[in-house]
C-alpha cells in the first residue's frame, strides 16, 4: 500500500514536473524579478539595488498614474458588464432554447479563428474617418461628413474589446446555465411563479457561479490591455498598461513600469475580491 | 503570487535566461558571411553594400530590431553583433552604456568623401572621437494637403489655431515632437535647451494637444489619415510624403529651413562585443560609404545618403525633387536630432506622457 502510494506520488511529481518548470521559469521568476525592480530605482544607464520606496511614493503621489488606473478599471469595468450584458442571453438561447447545442457553440467561437490584433484593426476600419460605418452613413445620407468621434476615445476601446473578449463570457455562463437541474424550474412552475419570477429566483441565482467567472476572465486581462488603447484609444483612450509599455522603452526606467505593474496587480486584485464577494451575497440574497 | 515570498533567485539563473535568450534570438538570421550587422528591417539589400559582396562572396547575416529601444535592450542583456545601425540620438546612451568602440576613420577610405557637417554632428563625433559612420538621413517636418492649407500661410503656429482641432497628427515619440516644439519656439540647436526654453516648448505641445487627432505610432497611419483628409496636416518623415504623392494626394512637406524642419541622420556604430576582424568590419563600412551605394538609396529609397559625391551621380531633377539639392545648407540650418542631455530626455519623456494625459 504504502509502496504503491509511494509511486503514486512519484507519478503525480513526474506528470506535473513539465508544468512546474514551466510556470516557475516563465511566471515565477519573472515575477520575482519584477517585484525586486519595483523597489530599486534606475540610475540613467545602470539600475541602483538599493531597496527604496520611492517608486511607490512618486507612483502614488502622482495625479497622471491615478488618472490612468482608474481609467483602465473603469474601462476594463464597463467591457466587463456590456459583455456579460450581451452574453447572457445567447447563453441562455443556447443552453434552454436550441437543440443544436454544438453548433451554436463552434458558431460562437468563430472570433477566435482569427488573430486578436486583426480584429481590433477590423475595428479601425469599421470606425474609421473613411471606415465602414461612416461610408455607410454617407450613402444612407444620414450624415453630411464623416464622423470623426466614433474612433480614438475610450468608448472604442469598449466597443473593440467587448467584440473581442464576447466568447469567453458565452462559454462559462452557458456552463452554468446547463447545469441546472430543470426539475428545480418545474417545482418553482408548479408553485405559481410566473416565467420572470422563475428566472430571477432560479436561474439567476444558480447560474451566479457562471456570471462571476466571466467577469473575472474578461476583467483582470482587460484591465492590463495594451494593444486595443494603443491602435484604437487615441490620446484620452490611453490606459495603463500604454505608460508601462513607455517606462520599459522609451522612458528606459525599468524599476517605474515595474511599480506601475505591482500597481496595476493590486488594484485588479482588489476590485476583483470586491466584485467576487457582493456578487456572492446578492446571489444569496435573492435566494 | 506565491514566488514572491520566497527569496529572490541567484543572479547566475538570471544571467542564464538573458543569455539563453541572446542566443535563441541570435539564431534568426539571414544566410550569410560571417560578419553581423544588427539592423532596421530593410537594410539588407545588397544594393548598399555590392563591394562588401564582390570582396568576400556573400552578404553579412543580419538581425533586426524594430526599435532603438529595443536594440538597446537586446544588446545589454549579452546580444553580440559586430556593426548595428542606430541614429544619432543615441550613440551618447550606447557608449556610456559600454556598447560600442570608437571608429578608425583613417580605415573609412571614403571619409573624406562624406558631407563635412554630417560628419561632426554630435551624436556621430563627441568626447573627441568618431562614434559612428553616418549612413542615411533625412527630414522630419510637417507634412500637410496643398488643397486644404495655404502653403504661404503654413507654419507651425498657425497650426495651433482653432482651425485645426482634430485635423493634426503628431508622432507618439517623445524626440519628434520636442523636435517639432523645439522648432516651433524658434530653437534650431536643442543641445543645449535652457528651462525657460524647455517650458515653453511644453507649452507649444499642450497648446498643439487639443488639435491633436491622434499620436502615430506607425508612419502608414499618418499616411492613411492625410490621404483620406481625416487630418490636413502632421509631423512625419520624407518617406510619408514620397508615399502620398506616389499615391496622387496633394500634399508636401514644409521644408523652408527658416519655418522649422528637422533633420534625422543614422549610421554605422562598431559593437565592442563584435567578433570579426576589423578588417572585415571596415570593409563593409568601405562598401556602405561607397558613392554607389548613396546612389542606390538616393534613387531606390528616396532617403539622402552622407556621401557627397552621391548627388552628383543621379539625376538633378529627382535630387531637387527630394530637396536634397543643397545638402550641406540644409544640414547645417535644420534642427539635428542629436542626442540630448540624459536629464533633459527623461524630463521630456515624463512632461510628454502628462502633455499626451491632457495635463
Amino acid at each position: 500500500m504504502a509502496i504503491s502510494l509511494r509511486s503514486d506520488s512519484a507519478k503525480g511529481y513526474a506528470l506535473s514536473m513539465p508544468a512546474v518548470v514551466y510556470v516557475g521559469f516563465l511566471v515565477a521568476v519573472p515575477l520575482a524579478l519584477m517585484v525586486a525592480h519595483s523597489f530599486w530605482t534606475q540610475d540613467y544607464i545602470d539600475i541602483n539595488r538599493e531597496l527604496t520606496l520611492e517608486n511607490y511614493r512618486q507612483a502614488v503621489d502622482d495625479p497622471l498614474i491615478r488618472l490612468l488606473l482608474i481609467r483602465s478599471v473603469v474601462i476594463a469595468g464597463l467591457v466587463t458588464g456590456l459583455t456579460v450584458l450581451l452574453a447572457y442571453p445567447i447563453a441562455y438561447f443556447i443552453a434552454f432554447k436550441t437543440q443544436k447545442k454544438a453548433l451554436w457553440l463552434i458558431l460562437v467561437t468563430i472570433p477566435f479563428w482569427s488573430s486578436y490584433l486583426l480584429r481590433v484593426f477590423a475595428w479601425k476600419l469599421i470606425l474609421g474617418y473613411n471606415g465602414v460605418l461612416n461610408s455607410g452613413l454617407l450613402t444612407v445620407g444620414l450624415i453630411d461628413e464623416p464622423l470623426s468621434f466614433i474612433l480614438y476615445n475610450p468608448n472604442a476601446v469598449v466597443l473593440t474589446l467587448a467584440h473581442a473578449w464576447a466568447p469567453f463570457a458565452i462559454l462559462p455562463i452557458y456552463v452554468s446555465l446547463q447545469k441546472i437541474d430543470p426539475s428545480l424550474l418545474e417545482a418553482a412552475t408548479d408553485l405559481g411563479n410566473t416565467a420572470i419570477e422563475r428566472f430571477l429566483r432560479v436561474t439567476l441565482p444558480l447560474s451566479i457561479p457562471g456570471v462571476i467567472a466571466a467577469s473575472l476572465i474578461i476583467f483582470i486581462p482587460t484591465v492590463g490591455d495594451y494593444v486595443t488603447p494603443a491602435l484604437v484609444g487615441g490620446a484620452d483612450g490611453k490606459m495603463i498598461a500604454n505608460l508601462i509599455q513607455v517606462q520599459f522603452g522609451a522612458a528606459n526606467d525599468w524599476p517605474m513600469g515595474a511599480t506601475l505593474s505591482i500597481m496595476a496587480i493590486l488594484v485588479v486584485a482588489f476590485v476583483a475580491a470586491v466584485f467576487v464577494i457582493s456578487l456572492r451575497s446578492a446571489g444569496r440574497r435573492i435566494r | 503570487m506565491k514566488a514572491t515570498e520566497k527569496p529572490l533567485l541567484s543572479r547566475s539563473i538570471i544571467a542564464g535566461v538573458a543569455v539563453a535568450g541572446a542566443i535563441w534570438s541570435g539564431e534568426v538570421k539571414a544566410e550569410g558571411s560571417d560578419l553581423r550587422v544588427f539592423d532596421w528591417s530593410g537594410y539588407e539589400d545588397s544594393g548598399f553594400f555590392q563591394p562588401y559582396m564582390d570582396k568576400h562572396g556573400s552578404a553579412p547575416s543580419y538581425a533586426f530590431f524594430g526599435s532603438e529601444e529595443e536594440a538597446y535592450t537586446k544588446l545589454r542583456s549579452g546580444f553580440s553583433s559586430d556593426l548595428a545601425h542606430p541614429c544619432i540620438g543615441v550613440t551618447r546612451k550606447w557608449a556610456d552604456a559600454g556598447l560600442i568602440k570608437p571608429l578608425d576613420t583613417t580605415k573609412i577610405k571614403n571619409w573624406d568623401q562624406l558631407l563635412p557637417t554630417i560628419k561632426t554632428v554630435s551624436g556621430v563625433a563627441f568626447d573627441g572621437k568618431t562614434w559612428m559612420m553616418p549612413f542615411d538621413w533625412g527630414n522630419s517636418g510637417l507634412i500637410y494637403r496643398t488643397d486644404k492649407v495655404d502653403a504661404e500661410k503654413i507654419s507651425l503656429d498657425l497650426v495651433t489655431g482653432p482651425e485645426f482641432e482634430g485635423k493634426v497628427a503628431i508622432p507618439d515619440i517623445v524626440t519628434s515632437a520636442y523636435a517639432m516644439a523645439s522648432l516651433a519656439i524658434g530653437l534650431r540647436d536643442w543641445t543645449n535647451m535652457t528651462d525657460a526654453q524647455f517650458k515653453e516648448a511644453s507649452a507649444y505641445l499642450r497648446k498643439l494637444h487639443k488639435n491633436v487627432r491622434f499620436y502615430w505610432s506607425d508612419p502608414g497611419q499618418l499616411d492613411q489619415a492625410l490621404a483620406s483628409g481625416e487630418i490636413v496636416a502632421g509631423w512625419g518623415w520624407n518617406q510619408t510624403e514620397l508615399n502620398l504623392l506616389a499615391n496622387k494626394t496633394p500634399a508636401t512637406m514644409m521644408k523652408d529651413v527658416d519655418k522649422g524642419v528637422a533633420t534625422w541622420v543614422c549610421g554605422y556604430v562598431h559593437l565592442a562585443n563584435g567578433t570579426m576582424s576589423d578588417e572585415q568590419v571596415y570593409d563593409m563600412l568601405n562598401a556602405l560609404s561607397d558613392v554607389n551605394s548613396g546612389k542606390y538609396i538616393i534613387e531606390a529609397w528616396g532617403y539622402a545618403h552622407a556621401n557627397a559625391d552621391a548627388y552628383g551621380k543621379v539625376d538633378p531633377a529627382l535630387v531637387k525633387s527630394y530637396g536634397f539639392d543643397n545638402a550641406e545648407v540644409f544640414l547645417k540650418e535644420s534642427l539635428l536630432t542629436s542626442a540630448l542631455d540624459p536629464k533633459t530626455e527623461a524630463k521630456m519623456t515624463k512632461e510628454f506622457e502628462r502633455i499626451k494625459a491632457g495635463f
